[in-house]
């Protein structure tokens, strides 16, 4: 019975083991046609829904040429530079130029704007001294009006992984790159369906002649797979997952699919934290060009590139780079892609990549910060790290380059050393704001004396106190009311004003000096503390803060008397918003970093326009320049008279605050408004006034900046008058043997004590008649 | 002495008032012309074209614009009378905002013309962007001087633009 049992069990395990083998076959087959197919699945649906993390992209201000505009062939040289152009005697193509004594010649590349589409063209441009003198175009396009350069990248918002590339398509690749990469990547490309046991054993056999491995195995399909899905899993088990997708790639998408991701997808280089993907970014980064106007030999060296990124850095191991180079072409010529004269012309080619990296994401951290804070009302983190959006911002490089180059020396020319025995602290800091005098546009910002200082921000975060900045507000608030004028007699002498909490506030001058009867522009031009309080007591401080935030400042105000002094505290960026106001002559324009924001393919998103809305009327704002210019002229600021000499008229305010910890210039020409201002990170004093520190730093900047001077049309209503030299308040004293000539309102006339207007002759009357047209 | 600072003060006064001069060669105005396509104060506002564009209203309905656009010399060519040509293609194309972005492209070029700053209004104003619109009406003004024709233009359109709001 037992024996049957075991028998019949001996015969259940013969029946049983095979059918155990066949349920297990079946069951792998089953398990491996899931896995194929769910591989299948996952790698079409991530390849059609392929999109690549592609960083913001930030731009400068576009470089404008025609006749009359202020630009050097320096500045035009470098800008040229900083686009990649090459220098060449003979102008072929666009991305090339030429430089001689008074003329550069340049073929543009075009560039897709938010205004529309800038065409790639020829154009001589002929200078002038500094400026440019005609535009003329070749044969067909002629004399030119305007042409619009492409803009300067300044920096990136990358996403997280690092990531970087130029996306493309097939059509923006040159076919000898295309050639180059299937010759040595993967010849047989367009006739294996992802994997190629041919090629496997081709590259075998010509690895094993040329002694060491100069031809891959894996077709592009499966480096495409591998990049894709990136890992260091080495495992048989990968392998054979990356060549099912690589099948599963080849029956679903088409061979153009396939080479055009890549192109975009392989690996070429690492910068820092940022990877360098595609050969589009690879072309710029690694010889500041585009890939559309790279010669052959470059194309190769490029192409070569996939099979080992850091060991062929053309920088780095540039010895390898050329082989590895020649070896493309070799592969190119054998295979027939190019001739043997091409070959031999390529080959002999030296390597000519460019010195250093365009320069990205640390050019300008100051500026870069603000442009952050004006994005971020609009535009979350995410879509400035994925989507690849173009950022057109208002940087001016010529500006911000020449107040970078020169402000630590501006600065250093100025501080004034530790006095011996004194504990030595940090050194003097600055910051720097310089706005379009009529748009708002901010042109250059300096956060700290340091160029490129990636650190505290002091142009958008140094809160401190204006001192005398605020006294145009002041003056401003006073002619607005209509009871005033620029030859109001105001009194500069001691004066106690009670406070609410029973203290009392006792201003001074900062001479200790007292100049009793003053005119209302004096008290401006040479900055009297005592009869601006007489001034801002009688109009009232609310009025004043009113004054403040008609010219866009935002910021608390506590509403005590000390504000007729500045005791307001306010960032250098924020001064420039208020002066931006007086500059634009009482219209407000708020500031801008951020111009527009386009797709990557150049469609509008978003546009951030001119501001203007008019806050002061025209005739005191007239009033208000005059008094302002004349701080140059016989002010606070006539010590730099010399210095800009031709560059006047100017209009500006010193500032200076207690125990001399800020010293601040804010002034404006023509073009623009420039801002300084220079203290201690710790408040310590600096032994600076605004005349003696931030005046000088502007005046130095200002000049290489070449700040041009003041225009400014009378209003209709603006009187002519005369007034005697030296104000008062007492009739008998009356001078009228040389006045002063003041812009008044009509209808306003001076104190009877200093009216000099009675008793004109005919003659004079005539002259007065002729000055007013 | 006192004589000669009550001197420079006026000379310095003087060149106060008379330093204006246009920076580009472009702030003539010459009367408005209408064209006869366009629709009489209906629609949009009337754009005549220096040179022959196809002028058409644009698409989208508006308040009742500005009948007239004084018009300019268009010899020499300057920047700022290439880019008005852009504008006007934008405006008949219906393109409000790439209107006004090339508008402002010929203000950072030419930021003391008045009738760029008058044609900025006005694309603000057929946009109903009133209020931006009379600040740039108002700068214009400023800048007008003695161009009586712009001066009229400007004044138009602030009073439709007081009436709208």
């Amino acid at each position: 019975m037992t024996k049957r049992r075991v028998s019949r069990k001996k015969q259940q395990t013969k029946r049983f083991l095979p059918r155990l083998l066949l349920k297990l076959f079946l069951a792998a087959t089953v398990a491996v046609a899931i896995w194929c197919v769910f591989i299948d699945i996952k790698i079409r649906r991530d390849f059609e829904a392929l999109q690549w993390s592609l960083p913001a992209r930030i731009y400068a201000r576009p470089v404008e040429l025609y006749a009359g505009a202020q630009l050097n062939i320096a500045d035009l040289s470098d800008t040229l530079q900083r686009l990649g152009y090459r220098r060449s005697s003979n102008i072929s193509g666009p991305g090339e130029y030429s430089a001689g004594d008074s003329r550069v010649r340049l073929w543009t590349r075009g560039f897709d704007f938010w205004d529309g589409e800038e065409p790639s063209i020829y154009v001589d441009v002929n200078f002038l001294g500094r400026r440019i003198d005609s535009l003329r175009g070749d044969q067909n396009t002629g004399e030119l009006a305007l042409v619009r350069l492409e803009p300067v990248e300044i920096a990136q918002i990358n996403p997280d992984t690092g990531e970087d590339r130029l996306p493309l398509t097939l059509n923006d690749v040159p076919p000898d790159l295309l050639n180059a990469v299937v010759a040595v990547e993967d010849h047989r490309f367009y006739s294996h369906f992802g994997i190629d046991p041919i090629g496997i054993m081709r590259a075998f056999v010509t690895n094993l002649r040329a002694g060491g491995i100069v031809q891959g195995g894996s077709t592009l399909t499966q480096q495409l797979v591998k990049n894709l899905y990136l890992t260091q899993d080495r495992t048989f088990r990968r392998k054979v997952e990356e060549a099912l997708m690589a099948l599963s790639l080849e029956i679903h998408f088409s061979k153009d699919e396939i080479l055009a991701a890549y192109m975009n997808e392989v690996f070429l280089g690492q910068e820092g934290s940022r990877a360098i993907h595609g050969f589009a970014l690879a072309a710029e980064h690694y010889f500041g060009r585009p890939l559309m106007e790279l010669p052959l030999e470059d194309l190769a060296l490029l192409a070569g590139l996939p099979r080992g990124a850091s060991y062929y850095h053309p920088r780095r191991n540039p010895q390898r780079a050329v082989e590895r180079r020649n070896v493309v072409l070799s592969q190119m010529v054998n295979q027939g892609y190019i001739t043997q004269a091409q070959f031999d012309q390529a080959r002999a080619r030296p390597l000519q990549v460019a010195e250093r990296p365009a320069q990205r994401g640390s050019g300008y951290p100051a500026f870069m910060e603000l442009v952050r804070a004006d994005l971020a009302r609009d535009y979350d983190a995410d879509a400035l790290q994925t989507e690849g959006l173009r950022i057109f911002t208002t940087l001016d490089l010529r500006v911000q380059n020449t107040m970078e180059t020169a402000l630590n020396d501006a600065v250093a020319a100025v501080e004034v050393p530790a006095s011996p025995g004194s504990p030595a602290g940090d050194a003097l800091e600055a910051a720097m704001v310089i706005t379009d005098a009529s748009t708002g546009e901010v042109r250059a910002l300096a956060g700290s004396r340091r160029s490129g200082y990636t650190g505290f921000n002091r142009a958008m975060r140094a809160s401190r106190p204006i001192g005398s900045l605020v006294k145009p507000a002041v003056m401003l608030t006073a002619l607005e009311t209509g009871r005033y004028t620029l030859a109001s007699v105001l009194k500069d002498e001691p004066v106690t004003i009670p406070l609410n909490n029973r203290d009392t506030w006792t201003p001074r001058n900062y001479d200790n000096q007292m100049y009793g009867d003053v005119y209302l522009f004096d008290a401006l031009q040479r900055s009297m503390n005592l009869a601006t309080v007489d001034l801002g007591m009688e109009i009232g401080v609310p009025n004043v803060i009113n004054t403040l935030r008609k010219l866009g400042f935002d910021g608390p105000v506590q509403p005590y008397p000390s504000v007729l002094l500045g005791s307001v505290n306010m960032t250098p960026l924020q001064v420039a918003g208020m002066y931006q106001t007086l500059a634009s002559n009482g219209f407000r324009s708020p500031l801008r970093a951020v111009e527009a924001v386009t797709t990557g393919s150049g469609e509008r998103l978003a546009r951030y326009g001119i501001g203007s809305e008019q806050v002061a009327d025209p005739t005191s704002m007239f009033q208000l320049e005059w008094a302002m210019q004349g701080v140059f002229e016989r002010g606070t600021a006539r010590a730099m008279l010399n210095r800009l000499d031709r560059r006047l008229p100017l209009a500006g305010k010193t500032g200076t605050t207690n125990d001399l910890r800020d010293s601040w210039f804010a002034g404006y020409g023509g073009d623009l408004v420039g801002v300084v201002w220079l203290g201690h990170d710790d408040n310590r004093e600096t032994g600076l006034t605004g005349s003696s520190g931030a005046l000088r730093v502007w005046t130095d900047i200002m000049n290489r900046v070449e700040i041009q001077p003041r225009q400014n049309i009378a209003p209709a209503d603006v009187s002519w008058q005369r007034v005697s030299a030296q104000a008062t308040r007492n009739e008998s004293a009356r001078d009228c043997r040389s006045p002063l000539m003041l812009p008044l309102r009509e209808g306003q006339s001076a104190a009877p004590s200093v009216n000099c207007e009675s008793g004109d002759s005919v003659i004079e009357r005539i002259f007065d008649r002729l000055r007013n047209l | 002495m006192m004589l000669r600072v009550s001197v420079l003060l006026s000379l310095s006064a003087l060149s106060a008032c008379a330093t204006y001069s246009p920076q580009a060669p472009v702030s003539t105005s010459t009367p408005a012309v209408v064209t006869e396509s366009a629709p009489v104060a209906t629609s949009a506002p009337v754009i005549t074209s220096p040179e022959p564009i196809r002028v058409e209203p644009a698409p989208r309905p508006t308040t009742p614009a500005p009948e007239t656009i004084p018009q300019r010399r268009t010899e020499p060519a300057t920047p700022a009378s290439t880019l008005l040509a852009s504008v006007d293609e934008a405006m008949a194309a219906g393109d409000l905002e790439r209107a006004a972005a090339l508008s402002e492209r010929a203000l950072r070029i030419s930021p003391r013309d008045a009738y760029l700053w008058y044609r900025l209004a006005n694309i603000r104003y057929v946009q109903r962007q009133y209020s931006e619109a009379e600040g740039f009406a108002r700068r214009a003004l400023s800048f007008a001087g003695n161009d009586r024709a712009l001066t009229q233009q400007i004044n138009q359109l602030l009073t439709q633009l007081a009436a709208a709001n």
